[in-house]
Parts: C-alpha cells; sequence; structure tokens
C-alpha cells in the first residue's frame, strides 16, 4: 500500500517536473500570462483615472476587477498544458507510459502553481496601481489561495476536454466559465471582506471560506474521478 | 505460461465510415503477425485498439502474460508502440525525453542509454529538432524502454537508413527471439503497407482496401 | 404495450388541462402578488423544477454510461434530457422574468436565482456545444458524459451557495426557511398537481425522442456499412455483385422488424 502510494507520487512528480522543465525552455504560458494580465491591469487602471477610484466605491469594484484579470489570464494560459500534449502528438506518449490520475495530479500541481505565481505577481502590483488598502490581508491571500487553486482545478479537467475536440479555444471558454464562475463569484464575495474589513448582510468570510475550500475539494475529487475516461476511451 | 495475443470480431468505425469490420487474429510468444492492406484500410485503427488507444465498437482483445487476460489500461501500460503519429516532448533532449518516460515507468536510466547507443541516438540533441529518420529511431528507443512483451509496429521502418534498418531489425529479432539470458520471447504485431521479408512472421492478415 | 402507453398519454393530456383549468378557476390568488400575477406559480414553479430533474437525470446517465457499460442509449438519454431541460429552464426563466416585471418593475435584475439559472443554463448549452465539437461518437459521448457528470459537482454551488452571498428579492421557495410548507391548501394542490403534470410530461417526451433517435442512429449505420460496399461494386466481377445483392436485400427486413418492437 505505501510502496504504491509513494510511485504514484513519484508518477504524479514527475509529470509536474516535465510540466515545469518544458515551460522553462519555452516560457510560453508565464509570458502569455503575465503579459495578458498586465495589459489588463494597465487598460483598467487607466481608465478609471489617475486618482483610482474612491475608496467607498473601490472596495465594491476593485475585488470585481482583480479576479476578472485572475480569471481570464488563467483562461489563456491554463488550457495550454492539454492542447498543447494534443497538437504536438505528444499525448499518445503519455498515455501509454502514465496512469492517468498521476497525469491529472501532475497538471494540476503545475496549473496550481502557475496560477500562484501569477497571484503573486498582479496581485501586489493591483495594489498599488490602485492604491487600495487591504483591511484584513490574511483574509485576501486565503481567498487568492483557494480562488487561484479553484481555477487551476476547473480549468484542468476542462482543458482535458476540450483538447480533445475542434475549436479548443473558443470551447475552452465556453465549457470552463459556467463551471467557474460560482468559485469566481465565491472569491470576489471573499475579497470584498478582505478588502472593505466588515461582513456583508447575513455572510461570515469564514464561511464563505469553507464553502471555497468544499469547491475546491469537490472539483479535485470529480477531477481524479472522472479525468480517467476523458484522457483514454 | 509466455505472453500471447488474441483478437475477435473487432469492430470500429468513423461517423458513417466503417473502417474494421470483423477483424480477428493473434500471436504467440516468438512470433510476428504481419498485418498488410492498402492505405486506409484500417492498420492504424487496428493497432490503436490492440494498444487500447481506441475502443473497438465490438469484438474482443485478450491479451496475457502469465495471467488472466490484461484489461484496456493494464494493456496500455504494457505494451511498445511504434507509430507515425508517436511524438515526444520537442523542447526536452532526446536523453531527457526517455529518461522522462523511464521515471514515469519506475525505471532507472541505463536501459535508455543502452538504447541511444544501439540505435546511434544523439543523446543531447532536442527532440523537436530531429530529422524523421532520427525521429523513426527515437520511436523505437521509446517502445522497447520497458522491455514490453507485446510490440505493436505501425509501420516500423519508415524513413530509416540502411545502418538505421539495421539495428532495427536487429532489436526486433532480439525481442523475438533473445540470446540466452534475455529474458523470455516477446510478439510483436506489425502493420506494413508494402510487403517485408521479416523473420518471425507467423502469420499474415490481410485488411485488403 | 402500445395500448397501454397511448392511454398513458391520454391521462396525461387530460391531467395537463385539469391543471391549466385548476390554476386560473380553482386556485384562489396568493395575498401580496399585483392582479392575476401569482397564477403563473403554477407554471413557473413546476418547470423551474423539470428543469432540475432533467439536469439531475441526465448527470445520472451520464455517470451510468462512464462507469457502468459504455451504453449508447444511456448516452442518448443524458442528451435528450438535457435538450428538454434546457426548454423547461428557458420558459421558466422566461415566465419569471414576465412575473419580474409586473412586481419588481423590471424583467431581469439579477436576482441569486436568475443569476444560477442562467449559469445552468449557459453550462448545459455548453454540453450541446461540446457533442457539436467532437467528430467521433464514442469520444463525443464519453466527453460529453464526463462534462454533464462534473455539472452534477458545480450546480450545487450555484443553487445553494450563490444565492447565499448575494441578496434576493425572491419569495421564499416553497419549502421556506423554516422547513414549513406555508401555502393556502387548494394553491398547493395545484401546485402539486402540475408538478406531478410536467415531470410526467418530461419523461413522456424524454421517451418519445429516445426512441426516434435510436431509430435514426440504427438507419444511419445501416447505411454506413452499404455504402463502402456500393462504392466497391465497379471493382468487382458481376457473379460478385449478384451474390452480394442477396444478402443486401435482406438486411432491411430486421430493420422494420426491430423498430416494431422499439415502439
Amino acid at each position: 500500500m505505501w510502496r504504491r502510494a509513494s510511485t504514484w507520487a513519484a508518477e504524479a512528480a514527475a509529470v509536474f517536473a516535465k510540466e515545469w522543465r518544458c515551460e522553462f525552455r519555452t516560457r510560453y504560458a508565464l509570458n502569455t500570462l503575465a503579459l495578458f494580465a498586465l495589459t489588463t491591469l494597465v487598460t483598467i487602471s487607466v481608465s478609471l483615472g489617475p486618482l483610482g477610484i474612491s475608496l467607498a466605491h473601490g472596495t465594491g469594484v476593485l475585488p470585481v476587477l482583480l479576479w476578472l484579470i485572475l480569471l481570464f489570464a488563467a483562461a489563456a494560459g491554463l488550457p495550454r498544458a492539454f492542447v498543447h500534449e494534443e497538437e504536438t502528438q505528444s499525448a499518445t506518449a503519455l498515455r501509454l507510459a502514465a496512469r492517468p490520475s498521476t497525469v491529472f495530479a501532475g497538471k494540476l500541481a503545475y496549473g496550481a502553481t502557475l496560477t500562484a505565481a501569477l497571484e503573486a505577481l498582479i496581485t501586489p502590483l493591483y495594489l498599488a496601481v490602485m492604491s487600495s488598502a487591504v483591511a484584513r490581508p490574511g483574509l485576501l491571500i486565503a481567498a487568492l489561495a483557494a480562488g487561484g487553486y479553484g481555477l487551476a482545478a476547473g480549468s484542468t479537467l476542462v482543458a482535458a476536454i476540450i483538447a480533445q475536440a475542434r475549436g479548443k479555444a473558443t470551447l475552452f471558454a465556453v465549457l470552463s466559465f459556467p463551471v467557474l464562475l460560482p468559485l469566481v463569484l465565491m472569491a470576489v464575495a471573499l475579497s470584498r471582506e478582505a478588502f472593505a474589513g466588515g461582513g456583508a448582510a447575513g455572510t461570515t468570510a469564514e464561511m464563505t471560506l469553507m464553502q471555497l475550500f468544499l469547491y475546491d475539494a469537490s472539483v479535485t475529487v470529480a477531477g481524479l474521478m472522472l479525468f480517467p475516461v476523458v484522457w483514454n476511451p | 505460461m509466455p505472453a500471447s495475443l488474441r483478437f475477435d470480431g473487432l469492430h470500429r468505425r468513423f461517423g458513417r465510415l466503417a473502417v474494421l469490420r470483423g477483424i480477428s487474429g493473434g500471436a504467440a510468444a516468438g512470433e510476428a503477425l504481419l498485418v498488410t492492406g492498402r492505405n486506409g484500410s484500417g492498420k492504424s485503427t487496428l493497432l490503436r485498439c490492440l494498444a487500447g488507444l481506441l475502443a473497438a465498437d465490438a469484438g474482443s482483445v485478450d491479451y496475457r502474460e502469465n495471467g488472466p487476460p490484461l484489461g484496456a489500461a493494464e494493456r496500455r501500460r504494457r505494451v511498445g508502440l511504434v507509430a507515425p503519429d508517436l511524438a515526444f516532448y520537442g523542447e526536452l533532449t532526446v536523453a531527457e525525453n526517455l529518461v522522462f518516460f523511464a521515471r514515469l515507468r519506475g525505471l532507472g536510466r541505463e536501459r535508455g542509454e543502452a538504447l541511444l547507443a544501439r540505435l546511434g541516438l544523439p543523446g543531447d540533441r532536442l527532440a523537436g529538432a530531429l530529422s524523421s529518420g532520427m525521429r523513426q529511431r527515437l520511436r523505437w528507443a521509446w517502445a522497447l524502454l520497458h522491455r514490453p512483451a507485446l510490440l505493436l509496429l505501425d509501420e516500423p521502418f519508415q524513413n530509416l537508413d540502411a545502418p538505421g534498418l539495421a539495428a532495427t531489425g536487429r532489436l526486433l529479432a532480439e525481442h523475438l527471439a533473445p540470446e540466452d539470458g534475455g529474458g523470455e520471447p516477446g510478439l510483436a504485431v506489425i502493420a506494413t503497407p508494402s510487403p517485408l521479408e521479416i523473420a518471425g512472421v507467423a502469420a499474415r492478415l490481410d485488411l485488403g482496401g | 404495450m402500445e395500448s397501454l402507453k397511448s392511454t398513458l398519454a391520454w391521462l396525461l393530456w387530460l391531467w395537463m388541462s385539469a391543471v391549466l383549468a385548476g390554476a386560473f378557476l380553482y386556485a384562489p390568488l396568493a395575498q401580496g402578488f399585483i392582479g392575476q400575477s401569482s397564477r403563473i406559480l403554477f407554471f413557473h414553479v413546476p418547470m423551474a423544477w423539470t428543469a432540475f430533474v432533467a439536469f439531475l437525470a441526465a448527470g445520472v446517465w451520464s455517470v451510468r454510461y462512464l462507469f457502468a457499460g459504455r451504453h449508447e442509449r444511456h448516452d442518448r438519454a443524458a442528451r435528450v434530457a438535457i435538450e428538454l431541460g434546457l426548454v423547461f429552464g428557458l420558459l421558466a426563466t422566461v415566465t419569471g422574468s414576465l412575473w419580474a416585471r409586473i412586481m419588481w418593475g423590471a424583467y431581469w435584475n439579477w436576482d441569486p436565482r436568475q443569476t444560477s439559472i442562467v449559469i445552468a443554463l449557459v453550462f448545459y448549452g455548453a454540453y450541446l456545444a461540446l457533442r457539436d465539437a467532437v467528430e467521433d461518437g464514442e469520444k463525443r459521448a464519453r466527453l460529453a458524459a464526463a462534462y454533464a457528470a462534473l455539472g452534477l459537482v458545480v450546480t450545487p454551488f450555484l443553487f445553494f451557495i450563490v444565492p447565499r452571498i448575494t441578496f434576493s428579492l425572491h419569495p421564499d421557495s416553497v419549502v421556506n426557511a423554516r422547513g414549513k410548507v406555508e401555502m393556502e391548501a387548494r394553491m398547493l394542490q395545484v401546485l402539486l398537481a402540475s408538478g406531478t403534470g410536467f415531470t410526467a410530461l418530461f419523461f413522456w417526451l424524454h421517451n418519445l425522442r429516445c426512441r426516434l433517435l435510436a431509430l435514426e442512429e440504427r438507419a444511419e449505420a445501416r447505411e454506413g456499412t452499404r455504402a463502402p460496399d456500393e462504392a466497391r461494386v465497379g471493382t468487382r466481377a458481376p457473379d460478385e455483385i449478384a451474390r452480394a445483392g442477396t444478402p443486401a436485400s435482406n438486411e432491411a427486413a430486421p430493420l422494420a422488424t426491430r423498430a416494431s418492437e422499439g415502439a
């Protein structure tokens, strides 16, 4: 049992390491995500004016804009994990060598670390450009961690589905947004409380955070169960 | 009991086009099954069904290695496949590719290094920068990495030069009839559009066209 | 079997007529609603409920397709359930927004329930888009079923959690927060009858459409297997064509018999 678990983990780690090694050679996803996020950030910041928006208004709007940047940047970079694999036809070799669950775990770990890196780059910049103070930084970090992981988990499974279909890029947007929207709504609600400090009527930050974790766990389990039948006939 | 392969009544259609219509055949240890047929007759489809990469609409595949028949998931990890659409990670070197697949299978690097030497492959070259002949040699190295008992070879000798043909031919012969201490004899299914003379071919299956 | 089914269809027709009459003539108006607007309840709520049942059933059929033997009929059942669920869901949205125009003054105001149902409709619309984007039948069924199964995991968040984090004007659900049904008895009777009727209507439509699709697919498969033979006729010797002719003409017979079995 222990031996099987350790070989499973070693396989998943091999996939994860392979993803990052290929990524560092081309820096495709890193460049795309970072440039996409930066462009959107500049656009938002410029169109809102040099002084940003007044704080009263800001705590309502700022979290929404932040999560929109993250959502669209993730949609631009995350599907590549599988699309590239199918397009270069290396998917067949991977199918024949690795267990499907380890492929999913490795790719998910890659997507989650990629999203975390993106958040670490964008969030401080965003806060600086919008010159906005965060009332509860810990809560914002928790929202970013749980929300970012959820983005990666939902996107990884949907990416595996669309990679085998026609019209991959558009299809990813169509299929992933209804899956990710509940997550984004929860993450926005949580970030709003982190920005403003007080809790909104009838909700507590802790409960929303628990539900965010529940979403992450459900999508991960669903992914582990469904990925084998998506990946292989 | 050595490995054996038997498939019966395989059907597969793509949309309205029925590609395989009741194909049967098999091979025992030490034997090769030669599958011939024109372009589009379903050779690759048959091999993909045998490898577990494609679900057949009807029919059965019975492949076993010293035990009960293996399911599609097990079969996928056991077979060695050489196919024209098989590709590797172009961003990684040839050696890195083999090390990655060896790690997935829980193996060391020795076997990969030995195969690189025997096939005359440049280990430090990026897999994306290989010539078509070298790519074909890499497919062979990848397929033999985990010493599979069943080799599925789809046009295995395309683009190979004389040394490449000699090296792969020797590897195939050793696979079917290992020298002393080289383990049990394996089996192979070889698909080719043009007739081939290969030692060890025990049966032929013509898909026509 | 055939006569039983047609009797059931007639019963359904009578039942739905009675529901229609009951909604307008028998049930009283609810308090606090403008004009006759509360009567939409007898159609809006059952349609939303039926959409929910359809999507749930589609999820279950998809899981059965994936993990219980890959039977085409399960894939077909899931797809048809989602198509019908979209129809019922769209009707529920339209009736709901007509009512919202009367009561809240606007057709649309992103009430949590409106948000949830729109995201759900987009999700199942995406399911159909996915089916169109995959060529191979086996792969199409497999990928679509996985997506529908993912829906089973995601939609509870839409219906239970999203409404909680946003403010709602929507009236209490039929069973309210206190876990009690607070509704006038005659209204409740009509509502339950209507819910039963709409659910039965769904399963009746579902059954019809599945049978129709099964027949279509079978007919198409026959054509598919014959087409290559016909294409090759030119290269064959005449006696071969004569031999091939006999079984081919017999092939039409089993299709006809099986079609009547299916009905």
